[in-house]
């Protein structure tokens, strides 16, 4: 392989890594603090993907619809989640794992099937906006624009997230929480509102990353549970809970893909989940987790 | 806990008993060959359910990959009857087998871990099976699936085929109510309970759960070997995740702390799929629904309800009450 065709596959794998990270992270975020493993999340992905399709074909005549879609559909994706936050998830905090599975296992089924009633089950395309279409070229290097913006979302969101948790009253709130809820509870904080506002927050990421993977894939069924299983390798080889550990499983599991792929192209997803089998035995709690 | 421990034993009087096996042998007489047919599936699936709620309701291990054994007991019965001479039993009997030793290997490393972690690696190993049978298309035939699976003429027919199903079924049950109410099987409801107060009383938890995902393992492989004569092809969709689901599903629909429950879980899944699907495309929004005013109004699933209902003696409440007091 030329040295080229080498960095191009670097690139395609930090890129794919970075807009699995955004979903990823969310993902893990509801972990750390609700201790419930959303199975859903992949769905709501898909919602956020369907809501950039519908958004940006409906005001299509406006200038910068995608724009307006990365701003709204991540909203409603969020306003969504804490809806069955505050009517499902709620009434079984304190219920088996199982019960947890369960109940968000069936909200895929139902997310799923909304979409289909909304949007059928054809493939939507959604244009690449503007001033991102087209490729770069660069000494040689032809690469997608579009790709290079994903790759600048994922240090942003990840700085943007690390600031927010660390520098701010609601991210203080939400480490306390994560921390010892009893304690927190004790000292007055409103903890099942805490829950809610970071399962929101979660969805908002699930919404984003589909808002933004929509122009790139198009909107289809299915990917939702691609997603959650790529989703899943990622928080694991990081550390369930850990933001960091997200972001570096992002571009470990990117990269494994995309060279993955040059050696056995079938089989690609393959070497992911043997990562991850890895990771699991040797330290169960992830690259940058903590040891429960 | 002794409640706990000691429930299990619940409303199978011999009479009844008796009667179940009266009413299964004489259905064919009466039911259309479609409505067979659709029995046999659902007591294979209820195989199925019965062997993970070993692990899951006797042992506490939330498996999400079950389907992954199942495949390879299909995959095991289906290659050995395309690409050799072997009789028909034998190949039947080498699915489950293989894929106890698949689960042996699995199994090693899973019970290393607890909870979630547990839970995705049975997860990765499922998918990493489903990932081998779809991409080695010279051995599987990968996503064409393997089709016109030769069996013998005596089981051709769906009534002989049910009885077949229905007989592996009965000893398969048998074996594992046997199995549950053991010592061995008492140690792992103690173990479910508490595993670290069992670990106290010098009970080598690791081993018990290997054991046990073996024993589940073996049972799911056997549940596959039976569907792959029953549809005569396999497809890699077999250790796909969605057939995993669908296997918890059924568990948690009859109840997993009630021994009859993934029985009663597969007769009403698969007739809900039946129905529903006659009026609507949208049986997944419908199942969803199921299951989550299942979980909010009847945590004991429906076998747990009945169970509920007819014990005077208060002997199977426990459960509930767990749920409740909690």
């Amino acid at each position: 392989m030329t040295i080229q065709g080498l960095i191009i596959q670097l690139l395609s794998g930090i890129s794919t890594g970075m807009v699995i990270f955004l979903i990823a992270v969310g993902l893990s975020l509801i972990f750390g603090t609700l201790k419930i493993l959303n199975l859903a999340h992949g769905a709501l992905f898909m919602l956020g993907a369907y809501l950039c399709y519908w958004i940006s074909s409906e005001l299509a005549e406006i200038g910068g619809s995608f724009w307006l879609a990365l701003l709204i559909a991540p909203l409603i994706v969020a306003l969504f989640g804490g809806m069955v936050e505050f009517l499902l998830l709620r009434r079984i905090y304190n219920r088996e794992p199982l019960d947890q599975y369960l109940l968000t296992f069936a909200l895929i089924l139902v997310i799923g099937d909304i979409i289909k009633l909304l949007w059928g089950v054809d493939f939507h395309m959604v244009p690449v906006p503007g001033p991102l279409s087209g490729p770069l070229i660069f000494k040689g290097l032809i690469f997608p624009r579009y790709n290079l913006f994903l790759i600048l979302c994922g240090p942003i969101v990840f700085v943007g997230l690390w600031g927010l948790m660390r520098y701010t009253k609601l991210g203080k709130v939400i480490r306390a929480v994560t921390y010892s809820r009893d304690m927190a509870n004790a000292l007055g904080t409103n903890v099942p509102m805490v829950y809610t506002v970071v399962f929101m927050l979660g969805c908002w990421f699930a919404g984003l990353g589909g808002t933004l993977i929509a122009p790139l894939t198009s909107a289809m069924p299915g990917m939702d549970m691609v997603i959650l299983i790529e989703c899943f390798i990622i928080v694991v080889i990081g550390g369930l809970g850990s933001l960091s550990g997200a972001f570096l499983g992002a571009i470990i599991f990117g990269l494994v893909n995309a060279f993955g792929i040059i050696v056995l192209p079938r089989l690609a997803i393959a070497f992911a989940f043997i990562l991850m089998i890895v990771v699991l035995i040797i330290r169960p709690w992830g690259l940058m987790g903590k040891p429960e | 806990m002794m409640q706990a421990i000691e429930k299990g034993k619940n409303g199978l009087s011999p009479i009844w008993i008796l009667a179940a096996m009266v009413l299964f042998v004489s259905l064919p007489l009466v039911l259309p060959l479609s409505w067979l047919s659709l029995l046999t599936e659902i007591l294979i699936l209820a195989l199925a359910a019965c062997a993970l709620n070993l692990m899951l309701g006797y042992a506490g291990m939330v498996s999400f990959g079950p389907a992954g054994l199942y495949a390879v007991g299909a995959y095991t019965t289906a290659l050995i009857l395309v690409n050799t001479k072997l009789p028909f039993w034998l190949a039947l009997a080498a699915g489950p087998v293989f894929a106890g030793i698949v689960a042996i290997v699995i199994g090693w490393f899973c019970v290393r871990l607890t909870h979630v972690y547990f839970a995705l690696l049975t997860l990765a190993f499922s998918q990493i099976i489903h990932t081998i049978i779809f991409g080695w298309y010279a051995f599987t035939k990968g996503d064409d699936g393997i089709v016109g699976i030769p069996i013998p003429i005596l089981l051709r027919s769906i009534p002989s085929y049910y009885y077949f199903t229905l007989s592996v079924l009965a000893v398969s049950v048998a074996i594992m109510w046997m199995i549950v109410n053991s010592p061995f099987g008492k140690t792992l409801q103690a173990l479910r309970e508490n595993p670290e107060r069992t670990e106290f009383i010098g009970i080598n938890v690791r081993r018990y759960q290997l054991a046990v995902f073996v024993l589940s393992g073996f049972f799911l492989g056997l549940a596959g070997s039976v569907f792959c004569g029953f549809s005569k092809s396999v497809f890699p969709a077999y250790a796909y995740w969605v057939k995993s689901a669908e296997m918890l599903v059924v568990c948690l629909l009859g109840g997993i702390h009630n021994f009859l429950g993934p029985i009663v879980g597969s007769l009403v899944y698969i007739y809900l799929d039946e129905i529903i699907t006659d009026f609507t495309h949208y049986w997944p929004l419908i199942l969803g629904l199921v299951i989550i005013a299942l979980l909010l109004f009847l945590p004991g699933g429906i076998a747990g309800a009945i169970a509920e209902k007819l014990s005077v003696r208060g002997k199977n409440t426990m459960k509930a009450q767990r749920y409740d007091s909690r």
